[in-house]
């Protein structure tokens, strides 16, 4: 058994299963004290009503599983019946689930009404405390479970069945007592085949106990596969990864409208409530939200689906809702809302995590929040961070996004950075220059206009020659006009420009 | 001295002479007592020196600014002659930020801003705006300055008519100020004429760089760049010393 010690906590491998009788029954009846009244559960489509389950106060009052329910009725005049529904198993898996997750983030669900929990993340002295109060929180809900803990999924489930079997809430088979517990169960408890079961009775075998004490060759010889699979569940040795719960479901909401909705404000209204609901379930599976997906349905049969992607992935209510609502704002509803869903699509929330000492952006969302409004503002093609491209023609440069993390500073390499910084024109301004032994003498422009008293150039540069249609060429020249500053020339196919000045 | 809302002449009330001489009473205490009295826009004088500052890495700019750029404040630089050198000043902030591994963002009024100017490196923190005017670029600035991700924001208002930026209202500036008063970051404003009184910093550019700058290292050109404080925004002191003289004259 793998051990963790951290300073005060031990972290031991341990399973639970919670299991909760009757599941269909009680998601059925479970807002009602069913253990209290008789009630059963029958099945309408054959051609006689059959009972196919019922609780305890039922089993008291002669109904059985199979009867005609007439006659169960017959028995038990008090008896309710209640049909299998869809829905309700589906609500109160989903309220195991959710439950549970408040304890675990790694749950599977094994059977309808039985969830098998990976406890390796809990301290070992926490599992009982853990397990009561989730039993709690199961019953205020309606569904009254039984639970084991063992060091496997099998073992815990024996603790399951064990529990239920002998009327408790709670069972542990501890590894340390785990024979002198075994010791004390009957065969049945295991779920094994009946003619296993029998042969071992003829054996004198009565408990599981005495079972898990043969030699495994000896079993193996006389039982076969399906004894050796039972030895390897009650020895600790069967051990297998769980099939861990799809939790997708648990992170959408759906509220159909009783009436049509116009306005923004009650349809605010339930999102608010189900962006609280939602975030906090996925806050319990120890994951964050990536992105969200609305869907909304009008009388007119049109529909609007849209993911709305988040920055990083985040759990907090307000900035989820601001997302929600403000896309809302500037949605265009020209029919009124007949129905509202909302997803939630989870991410791990580490793996966007900062480095300690890095130096990134302190609230992405924001950051994100600001852009669309810069974008709105001056459109997106002039918003971003400007890079060079691979090209040494002057001016050419691509906008990307802005890095959410800044690396830290690399040593400058090659000469140092000389001369002043350019400053051009928005579109190059055409010039009349004047030439005298090869150099510009007089600058005549809409921006700058004067004798030149200092030159330097030509500066020759071109590319994409290789490129059809694409080549360029130019000449620069630097120069300072009497009392103007200075400035740079181009020429470029025999035209003359002020391409900006020096700074 | 009052005038009574009835009488149109110039009749000096009891309450103004009464205020005067208060007035003058309290100098010549002043005068009396020499330093050992403070008065509270001194003590808030005093306190605003010991504001949150960002050292700008250019040390004789720094010791101008009082210890770099006030955090939480606009700062303009005021270039009037074209090759005065402010161009190398948003270089050397934009290097000073990248340095420090903190965001910047410029807002580029006219889009003249060159890359080949700049070293690539420095380019790695910086969030470019191209703006079409000054109004524009004060809307981003009031966009932007709410976001706590962003340091510094340059200005670029150099290529801007003046009349341009003369349409940006004064309480979107004061709006702009109050945000980044909350989030102590910085406002350079880069202009040609002084842009708003709100700025708490102001400081002029003197004069040309010559042609031979075009050739030498940047860190040898930026230690001669010269500066002069602007004056259009009087001090707290010299201001009340002005409306006492006033009162005196009246």
């Amino acid at each position: 058994m793998g051990v963790v010690e951290n300073s005060r906590k031990v972290l031991v491998s341990g399973f639970s299963v919670v299991l909760c009788p009757d599941f269909k029954l009680q998601a059925v009846v479970r807002r009602v004290n069913w253990r209290e009244d008789p009630v059963a559960l029958v099945d309408d489509t054959l051609r006689q009503s059959i009972v196919l389950c019922r609780n305890e106060e039922a089993v008291r009052k002669g109904v059985e599983v199979g009867m005609r329910t007439v006659q169960a009725l017959a028995r038990c005049p008090d008896l309710r019946v209640e049909r299998p529904s869809s829905a309700g198993e589906m609500a109160a898996s989903r309220a195991l689930l959710e439950e549970v997750l408040s304890w675990a983030p790694g749950v599977e669900e094994t059977e309808p009404g039985i969830l098998t929990l990976d406890l390796s993340t809990q301290p070992e002295s926490d599992w009982l405390e853990s397990a009561r109060r989730i039993r709690a929180q199961l019953y205020r809900l309606g569904l009254d479970v039984a639970i084991g803990l063992g060091e496997t999924p099998s073992l815990a489930r024996i603790a399951a069945l064990t529990a239920l079997s002998r009327g408790r809430s709670l069972w542990h088979l501890h590894p340390d007592s785990r024979l002198e517990l075994l010791d004390s169960l009957p065969l049945t408890v295991a779920e094994t085949g009946a003619e296993l079961r029998d042969r071992l009775r003829l054996w004198g075998i009565k408990s599981l106990g005495a079972f898990a004490r043969f030699d495994r060759e000896a079993v193996a010889t006389r039982l076969g596969a399906e004894g050796v699979e039972l030895w390897l569940r009650l020895t600790g040795r069967l051990r297998r990864p769980l099939r861990l719960a799809k939790l997708e479901k648990l992170f959408e909401e759906h509220h159909d409208f009783e009436y049509e909705v116009r306005e923004r404000e009650p349809l605010l209204f339930i999102l608010n409530r189900f962006v609280a609901q939602l975030a906090m379930r996925v806050g319990r599976t120890g994951q964050a939200v990536i992105a969200v997906h609305l869907l909304l349905s009008f009388s007119d049969g049109a529909c609007y689906a849209r993911r709305l992607p988040l920055p990083e992935p985040v759990l907090d209510e307000e900035v989820l809702f601001h997302l929600v609502s403000g896309h809302l704002e500037n949605l265009e509803m020209k029919a009124p809302v007949e129905a509202v869903r909302l997803r939630f699509e989870p991410s791990d929330s580490l793996a966007s995590q900062r480095q300690l000492f890095g130096a990134g952006l302190r609230n992405r969302h924001q950051f994100e929040d600001t852009m669309k409004r810069l974008r709105g503002l001056v459109g997106s093609e002039r918003v971003g961070a400007p890079r060079r491209k691979d090209t040494h023609q002057p001016g050419v440069f691509e906008l990307v996004p802005l890095p959410a993390e800044i690396e830290p500073g690399r040593e400058p390499v090659g000469p140092p950075v000389t001369g002043l910084v350019l400053r051009c024109y928005p579109s190059a301004r055409r010039a009349t220059v004047m030439m005298r032994k090869g150099c510009p003498v007089r600058v005549d422009s809409s921006r700058a206009s004067g004798v030149v008293v200092n030159v330097s150039g030509p500066w020759n540069a071109s590319g994409d020659w290789w490129h059809q249609g694409r080549q360029w060429e130019r000449a620069e020249w630097d120069v300072e006009l009497l009392n103007q500053g200075l400035f740079r020339l181009v020429v470029s196919g025999g035209e003359w420009a002020v391409e900006g000045y020096y700074e | 001295m009052c005038k009574t809302g009835k009488d149109k002449g110039v009749v000096p009330s009891v309450e103004g002479e009464v205020e005067l001489a208060k007035i003058v009473a309290l100098q010549a205490i002043r005068q009396q007592m020499g330093s050992q009295i403070t008065s509270g826009a001194e003590l808030l004088q005093g306190q605003q020196t010991k504001e949150p500052r960002w050292p700008s890495g250019l040390e004789h700019w720094d010791e101008w600014l009082g210890g770099g750029l006030a955090r939480g404040q606009l700062t303009e630089v005021i270039s009037p002659a074209i090759s005065s050198g402010s161009g190398l000043i948003l270089a050397a902030l934009l290097g000073r930020a990248r340095q420090e591994r903190r965001y910047v963002m410029l807002l580029d009024v006219g889009r003249g801003f060159s890359l080949e100017s700049v070293p690539e490196q420095d380019l790695d923190s910086l969030l470019w705006v191209g703006c079409a005017s000054a109004e524009e670029a004060i809307e981003a600035l009031d966009v932007a300055s709410r976001d706590e991700n962003f340091h510094l924001f340059l200005i670029d208002l150099r290529d801007c008519d003046p009349g341009d930026w003369r349409s940006v209202r004064a309480n979107q500036w004061y709006r702009v100020l109050g945000q980044l008063r909350q989030r102590e970051s910085i406002g350079v404003i880069f202009a040609r004429h002084p842009v708003t009184t709100v700025a708490k910093q102001r400081m002029e550019l003197v004069g040309r760089l010559p042609f031979e700058c075009l050739e030498r290292e940047r860190s040898s050109v930026l230690p001669e760049l010269r500066f002069r404080r602007d004056s259009l925004v009087p001090t707290e002191r010299e201001g009340r010393r002005r409306r006492v003289e006033s009162l005196q004259v009246g």
